[in-house]
């Protein structure tokens, strides 16, 4: 683990706004690009990441976007990034992250919202979706899922991922010693000579002490992979439900590369449940498909936005 | 400096009479919900006999001369015990060898998988260890 203070990134260099959600500190940025709509206007694009990153992940996505005119939103989930860090497990329920992007979404007043969610972006954000249906006017996906079965062979194996967060393990390795924005991340992109020389230390950092990276293990144990200790089966059953109903403009991303949410099983039940959603568009990555492809997401993000927004 | 080379240091339960005094509770390692996979559970409630004494003083082990507390948590709703803490024992005001803590949790991690077995092996938790380049593995 890197040492220190969390660092300038000079590589994210957007004024930190904050706000409060279901009581929690959020940090967030709000870039408007050149013709994008007004403040208060509909019309934004709204960046959300998973499990252990924040929203550093989006920043070379942002780009091509901002270019194109767009205003782009992007929280750091509760429980990372410069976000508020709860200790505590009962904070870090889905139906609470869930909540807090609704909450988000009701203090900003967003509205005509294209909605991108990566990892436990999906989920949190999708049933944030299927609570504010009118604040959302399309949909992207990438390396996520939002229902209770099948889990994904990965998710199924005892050694690593069951090890990775049992009992008293996950929070020694990714408590104690920050397995997961560490050598988790690295090992789930495709150049991990650039990620652990450009980025690794800013995840890092983020997370900088054993309490700060709760939710990295409580995260992976949310996941429901039909055991009868799994405690969100009912809310991706919902959640299944809603999103199969929903018929918004929308496109399937992923990691050519994917190991973790692989795209022959992933991409292609998303386009099972939309038909009319388009994609995949294959870019190099593997799960955080963001730091490989990040510039070539933000442009085809762009181009959808321009049709689905506008 | 603690040599991570060496073999994983051997672990007993000690009777709770044996908690050495003047020594401070350092809590370590902390983990809310045993019932996540309830085998865990069952093999500490087991293993300290909580079905006999659920409230009674923190379980101790004994990793080759230095002791551990483990604190049970009980949650409302919950199976006991929910979660558990457990603390360094450590002499006075004198600072903990972090290091060795470090390994002599891993030294517990491999009691307590070896305990629980089933599909839970030492094997797969040194594997896990591995990947992740958890000094104890």
């Amino acid at each position: 683990m890197s040492e220190g203070p969390a660092p300038a990134t000079p590589d994210y260099p957007y004024a930190p706004r904050f706000l409060r959600v279901n009581g929690r500190r959020m940090h967030y940025v709000d870039e408007t690009g050149p013709g994008a709509p007004a403040p208060g206007a509909p019309g934004a694009v709204l960046l959300l990441h998973g499990n252990p990153t924040w929203g550093y992940l989006w920043r070379d996505v942002m780009p091509p976007l901002l270019r194109a005119g767009h205003r782009v939103v992007v929280p750091d989930q509760i429980g990372f990034g410069r976000s508020e860090k709860p200790h505590e497990s009962a904070a870090h329920t889905l139906d609470n992250h869930a909540a807090n992007v609704v909450a988000l979404l009701d203090a900003l007043d967003l509205s005509r919202v294209l909605l991108v969610c990566h990892d436990w972006g999906g989920p949190t954000g999708l049933a944030a979706a299927a609570t504010r249906p009118d604040r959302i006017a399309a949909v992207a996906v990438m390396s996520t899922w939002a229902w209770a079965t099948p889990a994904s062979p990965f998710h199924r194996t005892v050694t690593p991922w069951r090890f990775m967060h049992a009992p008293l393990v996950g929070p020694y390795v990714l408590g104690r010693h920050g397995a997961m924005p560490g050598r988790g991340m690295y090992l789930s992109v495709v150049d991990r000579a650039r990620f652990a020389r450009d980025a690794q230390a800013t995840y890092e950092r983020a997370l900088p002490d054993p309490g700060d990276r709760a939710l990295t293990w409580q995260w992976p144990r949310s996941i429901p992979i039909g055991r009868e200790s799994d405690t969100t089966t009912e809310r991706f059953a919902w959640l299944e439900t809603q999103v199969a109903a929903m018929r918004l403009p929308s496109t399937i991303i992923w990691g050519r590369e994917d190991d973790v949410f692989e795209p022959e099983v992933f991409a292609a039940r998303w386009h099972e449940l939309w038909p009319h959603a388009e994609g995949t568009h294959l870019v190099t990555g593997r799960h955080f498909l963001q730091e490989d492809s990040g510039e070539r997401i933000g442009e085809i993000l762009a181009e959808f936005a321009e049709r689905s927004l506008r | 400096m603690s040599d991570p080379t060496r073999p994983p240091a051997t672990v007993t339960v000690l009777p709770p009479g044996r908690r050495p005094t003047d020594h401070r509770a350092v809590p370590l390692l902390t983990e809310p919900d045993l019932q996540h996979y309830p085998e865990f559970a069952t093999f500490l409630r087991d293993a300290f006999g909580l079905d006999r004494d659920p409230l009674g003083a923190p379980g101790l082990l004994d990793v080759e001369g230095r002791v551990y507390a483990l604190v049970f948590l009980g949650r409302s709703g919950r199976p006991f015990p929910s979660g558990v803490e457990i603390h360094a024992l450590v002499p006075g005001l004198e600072p903990i060898d972090d290091e060795r803590a470090d390994l002599d949790l891993w030294a517990i991690l491999r009691w307590i998988v070896a305990g629980v077995g089933g599909e839970w092996t030492l094997e797969g938790l040194t594997t896990t260890g591995r990947i992740y380049r958890v000094p104890g593995a």
